[in-house]
């Protein structure tokens, strides 16, 4: 009698110390140990920024200003306290619904969350979808390029939570993004800044090397020398420059990977981009990363807000204004895996060719992304446009993916059928 | 020579003239309003008892040494400290006024414009721009400090000049004096935001100091014992307007708090002074309120900075220890001016009070990481006559966050070398 009083102490016991693992396991479960949670795009998030009424106030009244304000950033009860947050952006800076950066390690050194120690917060002002640049990211990702990571996310703010409307989130490119694509951050990373009435295309603009201070922000390294800083992107300036277009590929090898600029150049023209690194008004919305003890460099776009711009732009826009993608247009055999990477795009972003009825994959993520947005943004009390303008910019990207695939490939087949018959065999 | 040569070399001869010269007196004629021209330590024109007109010239120029301090701009090596010029004097034998202009600072001219008046015996109103009543070394005036600098306390702690109206007097033959005033603002010991702010709010300030054996016979030693006691209470405009405190050689030392509601500064001072020595200290406590500054508007703990300084001073010439000292014997004039050694230890913090929360280095953080700076200064001053100066201090500074010494300034030494000429 007594063994059996023992027994069922035991179990009563053992029970009760299950009774609280169950909960706080699953509660873990639940819990992100990453980042990967909040800029996969899996679900639409909740971010709220702690922030004093008269700070919030503050950014907006001095939008134009660079100042930080402190911050607490929370998000599924992660509470990142004493981070940073500025007004950020070029001609989409406002004071109506401005974008962020929150900057994780503005007051506290070596402060991050899940190692990201950046994060932007774009209003996607120029944007009525909301979808541009999420979408693109995804596809320059799709097609083998590092690309910043995306998400949508709904922005509270202040003590009562107040709905700030719908953003997108995306991790910066910097250290941390340079670790998780490449493996390393040793080497020279720099912001592209377009200069006003420069329409510049890697031109070679002479031996002076302040010419590249201003358009080339360190982001890396950024109390080297001029000479360490700017004498490697001279250098490769030079060599796009002095190779023959023929030998285009043997000539900057080991200061570019022309196949990598030839799908970079690609993805954007099939997205329609007009403000990219074939953009109107000459390269722009892109960093260059060198590796480290190399020369060899990269491009990593940014910010593509203003692709989609046109159902039938020609995916060859303004290849002429840019002296190495002019270099690749004019010589046949870079011409010819041009036009093949436009292809390949076509295929991977839209409806196998003819396939009359069948979705792609851009207008199945682009649907995915309406649906987990379209509630929030209708209920966004700050978004510049109108829900109807919404949908109409949504109809419109829909329309694109069901038909941009089908557009491109018949360009391609008016200036080369003969490899369009090539591909399709 | 350059203009801007000449002109340093005529005040230079002139000085040197003025600081040999013998006391000369003119006068008008006999019979009218009586009008002297006295040139005794400084000029001054009197006008029968109707108004008297004194001419201060004050001048110091800094040999620096300071060591380089990393992201802040180097300091010049030589500093114009102090280029003053003023008048004071009486008017109708009721009325003290003073009028001062520093011609080095161009954002803050002028230092004293004020009227004093004495109302009856032990009540005088004084009315203008002027030191608020607190803290002993701020109301020093500058040419009779016993170092090159203030201490940290006196120059960040205490509020310094504003617009006000203060009623003072000497109460029981001496033995306790009284200021009370109201000023437009908090002083101008603040951050130029907060002197630039339009929400200008009204501070009070209170100082009382006693000597107890002030013409004691008893205890002859002890005549020149003084303590006191001061505050200020005023309403802080809302921003990012903490109390500023710096290193010696200037640099920023206090974090920047968005605060809001009172500041509020109390202090405790003595000063002895036996024969050729003295001993003075002082002990100050500022708290600024930071109410709906958190950064879900909640009120935060209150910013409160602190500073105390120890002084000790001895004049191996002799000399009794004054406000102004004047040498038995200058130099050139049979003797060798007075010489004196002086020391100083000091200490200005800041912080959060209470420390129940983690510190962080954020402008709303509600903790914040108590910051340091611990200085002992050694001085040598050479008064070479009434009108001349020298002070050689050499100076240690220890810099700590949250007790620990604040990488690469464990010890960090300046010397500075003060030439200074008063008339």
């Amino acid at each position: 009698m007594r063994s059996r009083h023992v027994r069922y102490a035991i179990v009563l016991v053992a029970a009760w110390l299950c009774l609280p693992a169950t909960p706080v396991s699953a509660q873990s479960s639940d819990a992100p140990t990453t980042p990967d949670t909040l800029l996969d795009g899996s679900t639409l998030s909740d971010v709220w920024v702690h922030i004093n009424a008269r700070d919030w106030e503050e950014l907006h009244t001095h939008y134009l200003e660079g100042t930080y304000y402190p911050v607490d950033f929370e998000w599924r009860g992660i509470r990142v306290r004493n981070s940073g947050i500025r007004v950020r952006g070029n001609t989409s800076r406002n004071d109506h619904k401005p974008s962020f950066r929150i900057d994780f390690n503005r007051y506290v050194t070596g402060q991050d969350f899940f190692g990201v120690n950046a994060l932007v917060l774009n209003s996607s002002w120029h944007d009525a979808s909301m979808l541009h640049d999420r979408l693109s990211m995804l596809l320059f990702r799709r097609m083998g390029i590092p690309a910043p990571r995306q998400a949508h996310v709904r922005l509270y703010v202040g003590a009562n939570r107040e709905f700030a409307g719908v953003y997108a989130v995306s991790e910066e490119v910097n250290k941390p993004f340079l670790d998780a694509t490449f493996g390393s951050h040793d080497g020279y990373l720099y912001e592209y800044h377009r200069q006003d009435g420069d329409h510049y295309g890697f031109e070679y603009h002479g031996p002076d090397l302040g010419w590249y201070i201003p358009r080339f922000g360190p982001k890396t390294h950024e109390s080297d020398s001029v000479a360490n800083l700017y004498t490697p992107i001279r250098a490769l300036v030079e060599a796009i420059n002095d190779a023959p277009k023929s030998e285009l590929e043997d000539k900057l090898t080991g200061y570019f990977n022309v196949n990598i600029y030839i799908t970079e150049i690609a993805v954007q023209n099939f997205l329609a981009q007009t403000d990219g690194l074939l953009g109107d008004f000459g390269m722009n919305n892109c960093y260059l990363y060198r590796f480290a003890r190399t020369r060899l460099s990269q491009l990593i776009p940014w910010d593509q807000d203003a692709s989609f711009s046109s159902m039938d732009m020609p995916p060859w826009h303004n290849m002429g204004a840019n002296v190495l993608a002019s270099k690749i247009w004019d010589e046949p055999k870079y011409r010819a895996a041009y036009l093949k990477k436009l292809l390949e795009i076509a295929d991977a972003a839209g409806p196998p060719a003819g396939a009359a009825g069948v979705d792609g994959w851009l207008r199945q993520e682009a649907a995915r992304e309406y649906e987990q947005i379209r509630d929030a943004v209708h209920a966004d009390p700050l978004t510049p446009y109108s829900s109807d303008e919404f949908e109409q910019a949504v109809a419109f990207i829909d329309q694109f993916a069901r038909e941009r695939a089908d557009i491109v490939r018949q360009y391609v087949a008016r200036v080369a059928p003969e490899m369009f018959t090539a591909n399709r065999r | 020579m350059l203009p801007s040569n000449r002109a340093a070399f005529a005040a230079t001869v002139a000085a040197v003239l003025l600081s040999v010269a013998a006391p000369v007196t003119a006068q008008s004629k006999p019979d009218g309003p009586r009008v002297r021209l006295t040139f005794d330590k400084h000029p001054s024109i009197h006008i029968g008892n109707v108004l008297t007109v004194d001419v201060r010239v004050k001048a110091q120029t800094d040999w620096r040494d300071f060591p380089a301090e990393p992201a802040t701009i180097p300091k010049d090596v030589f500093d114009l400290h102090r280029a003053r010029l003023g008048l004071e004097g009486t008017l109708l034998t009721r009325f003290d006024y003073q009028i001062e202009r520093e011609f080095h600072d161009t954002t803050q001219p002028w230092r004293d414009l004020y009227v004093d008046a004495r109302v009856v015996r032990n009540l005088k109103i004084q009315g203008g721009h002027f030191k608020i009543p607190f803290g002993l070394d701020q109301l020093t005036s500058g040419m009779d400090l016993d170092f090159n600098y203030r201490s940290l306390a006196g120059t960040y702690l205490a509020p310094g000049r504003d617009l006000g109206l203060m009623a003072h007097g000497k109460l029981f033959n001496d033995v306790v004096k009284y200021q009370a005033g109201v000023f437009r603002q908090g002083g101008a010991n603040v951050r130029a935001s907060e002197r630039t702010e339009t929400q200008s709010a009204r501070t009070v300030a209170g100082r009382l100091v006693v000597r107890p054996w002030n013409g004691s016979r008893a205890f002859r030693s002890l005549r020149s014992f003084a303590a006191g006691i001061a505050f200020t209470d005023g309403l802080l405009p809302e921003g990012p307007n903490s109390l500023r405190g710096k290193t010696v050689p200037g640099d920023a030392f206090f974090d920047r708090f968005y605060v809001k509601g009172r500041r509020q500064r109390v202090g405790a001072e003595f000063q002895w002074r036996p024969g050729p020595m003295s001993v003075q200290g002082e002990l100050m406590r500022a708290r600024d309120q930071r109410q709906d500054q958190g950064l879900d508007n909640e009120n935060l703990p209150d910013v409160v900075a602190h500073g105390w300084y120890l002084v000790s001073t001895w004049l191996v010439t002799g000399e009794r220890k004054k406000d102004t000292i004047t040498p038995a014997r200058p130099f050139l004039k049979g003797g060798i001016g007075a010489v004196e050694l002086a020391g100083r230890v000091e200490r200005l913090g800041s912080g959060s009070h209470g420390t129940a929360v983690e510190p962080f280095p954020s402008p709303r953080a509600p903790g914040i990481l108590l910051r340091t700076d611990s200085v002992w200064t050694a001085g040598v001053n050479w008064y070479v006559n009434e009108f001349i100066k020298l002070q050689a201090n050499l100076i240690r500074e220890q810099r700590e966050a949250g007790d620990v010494v604040i990488p690469g300034q464990a010890t960090r030494w300046s010397r500075t070398l003060g030439v200074q000429f008063g008339l």
